[in-house]
């Protein structure tokens, strides 16, 4: 609690910019996906209209915004989670390396190899924490069986787990702890080496010291992986990110770097929301 | 309730009139507590009582014709019933315990098979009007009393396609019988998986076919391991549907589709107890002795089956 109630007060006398997301540089112009004029909606309703975002890669970009603006359903379309989903309707594109993930030549599980997603509530497969780290592995053919130890060592150690369950690989992931288990899911998202990586809420169930965790694991695995993250946690956003976008009544109000949206937003919306008032 | 008189930080001055009142008041409390507690247990214990009671009812008919069978059978049971077969009125069971052993098979794979994809159907895409009606259409077959079964098995299979009695059209239509069983019971624990696991699985790019295979069959297999158990306990209870189809045999069964009759216990059990002879008598019982244990040894082995599956499983 203390930890985490200091930082954020660190959070708010220190520009987002020299926060730890700041330690390496950012090539704007290396885009690894990109949405353009994506309008989303179930049945008649419009949920999202003409979305454009960017996200670079190695970039860590926060959605915003209050509960039904259609955070879930962008995020969720980034990797066609939505499409088999009744009356899910949508127009524009979304772009992964320059190319749309919706072209015919796309592979639907390659796609989802290369975005990964995690989700508000940790969801461990009913195996062994050994095989939840390797089943994506397994199913994409992507080593063989003799790294397997190693690779589930690598990828334990990569989220911090390693010290706690290195004696009970074959057990249960239900007798480990909500953190646990959403650094578990980490691991395993981890592991079939996505580009970019989609978290909604991922830290909404968690207590402080599981919070802290996780973000410092975005934090470090950024550079390699690009990081869209849901959250209703401001101070979230602010200590974690670099760029932010708020959703806010069907539309994308604003989109900016994170410190700008923070302190200087260009929105009146965008100001009552980050300051309290409104949410 | 901080401004209760006996709150120790209240002030000590409190007015006698403010005190008597709260006591009372508690007094008062106290008394509707107990008698709101007595009645309270009272009626539970009738619950409790007619919870028991109607336990009482169900197990003991069970316990009764078990026991009854048992006492029966096991003073009297010779290990050569299990190795001759049936000669006449005597003899042993090998030729009955051979073909119930063949139908539990036949049945385990046609019905198993065609329940456990018909259920995986029901609960994955079918989510339409045509969902429905197959839904209902497996809620009517289910209703069909058995003999018609074995009426509809006979006149098709055996007289229509000139099967005869067989193992087929015994197999065939004993499976029809019970093929709703496991096509639900499949269904609804599909359904019940947390939609988490295949979310997830879908997440890490994993087929539809892997995420079945690995995640959420298996971890739906206590539902499913239920529904075959009881179709196949109603398959091996039997008599009348095969009496129709797969008729009556002294020989081992022969392992062909058609033309094929075999013996099964339900038929022994059936057939001779109403003899004038002991030793047919005994048979019956014998029979039904190994329809039992037979029973038990399959909910058994699916105990342990499903709980070797079921280590890592949220629910444990
Ligand atoms: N499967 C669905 N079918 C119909 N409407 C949906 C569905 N999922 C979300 N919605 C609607 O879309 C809107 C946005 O929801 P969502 O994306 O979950 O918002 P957020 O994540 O920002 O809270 C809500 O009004 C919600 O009711
Ligand atoms: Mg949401």
């Amino acid at each position: 609690m203390f930890e985490s109630a200091s930082r954020g007060e660190v959070a708010d006398t220190v520009p987002a910019e020299k926060g730890r997301s700041e330690l390496y540089e950012l090539d704007p112009s290396d885009i690894v996906l990109k949405t353009k004029s994506l309008t989303l909606g179930f049945g008649g309703s419009t949920v999202l209209d003409g979305v454009s975002l960017e996200f670079p890669r190695g970039s860590i970009t926060s959605l915003i915004g209050p509960s039904g603006s259609g955070k879930t359903t962008f995020l969720r379309s980034l990797n066609r989670m939505n499409d088999g989903i009744r009356g899910y309707r949508r127009q524009g594109e979304v772009l992964l390396d320059s190319a749309s993930i919706w072209d015919s030549a796309v592979n639907l599980l390659q796609l989802r190899r290369r975005v990964g997603m995690l989700f508000q509530r940790a969801n461990p497969f009913p195996m062994s924490i050994r095989e939840n780290v390797l089943v994506g592995v397994k199913a994409h053919g992507l080593a063989k069986r003799n790294d397997f130890d190693e690779i589930t060592e690598t990828l334990l150690k990569e989220v911090g787990l390693w010290k706690a369950v290195s004696d009970r690989l074959n057990g249960s992931p239900f007798s480990l702890s909500g953190g646990q288990q959403q650094l578990l899911c980490l691991a395993r998202a981890l592991a079939v080496r996505p580009e970019v990586l989609l978290l909604d809420e991922p830290t909404s169930a968690l207590d402080p010291f599981s919070i802290e965790l996780v973000e410092n694991l975005i934090a470090k695995l950024a550079p390699k992986v690009t990081f869209v993250v849901v959250t209703h946690n401001l101070a979230q956003a602010r200590r974690l990110s670099h760029a932010t976008a708020f959703f806010f009544q069907g539309r994308l109000a604003e989109y900016g770097p994170t410190n700008k949206i923070f302190t200087a937003p260009s929105q009146l919306d965008t100001q009552r929301y980050v300051s309290g008032s409104i949410g | 309730m901080s401004e209760l008189p006996n709150n120790p930080s209240s002030p000590q001055s409190q007015s006698d009139a403010d005190r008597l009142n709260f006591e009372t008041l508690s007094k008062l409390v106290e008394v509707q507590g107990i008698k709101s507690n007595t009645t309270r247990g009272f009626k539970a214990r009738i619950a409790w009582s007619l919870s028991y009671l109607t336990l009482l009812l169900v197990i003991t008919p069970a316990v009764l014709i078990v026991g009854h069978v048992v006492l029966q059978a096991l003073p009297h049971f010779q290990f050569s019933v299990l190795t001759s077969n049936t000669t006449g009125l005597g003899g042993g069971l090998k030729n009955e315990i051979a073909g119930t052993l063949v139908i539990v098979l036949g049945v385990l794979v046609i019905a198993g098979g065609l329940g456990i994809l018909s259920g995986i159907y029901l609960s994955n895409y079918a989510k339409n009007k045509f969902g429905n009606f197959l839904r209902s259409s497996s809620e009517v077959l289910a209703g069909i009393p058995s003999i018609v079964f074995g009426y509809v098995g006979y006149i098709a299979l055996v007289v229509h396609f000139h099967w005869g009695f067989s193992l087929g059209a015994g197999l065939i239509t004993l499976s029809l019988m019970v093929v709703p069983y496991v096509s639900k019971t499949t269904e609804v624990a599909l359904r019940q998986v947390p939609s988490g696991y295949s979310e997830g699985g879908e997440a890490l790019g994993l087929s539809e076919g892997y995420i079945l295979r690995r995640i959420t069959l298996k971890s739906a297999l206590p539902g499913v391991v239920t529904g075959i158990i009881v179709a196949v306990a109603i398959a091996t209870g039997e008599t009348a549907p095969l009496l129709y189809t797969a008729g009556y045999s002294q020989n081992l069964p022969k392992l062909a589709v058609t033309h094929s009759p075999l013996g099964y216990l339900t038929y022994a059990v059936w057939t001779f107890y109403n003899q004038p002879s002991k030793a047919a008598v005994q048979l019956s019982y014998d029979a039904a002795f190994l329809l039992i244990v037979g029973v038990v040894l399959l909910i058994v082995i699916s105990r342990i089956v499903v709980s070797a599956s079921q280590k890592h499983s949220e629910n444990r």
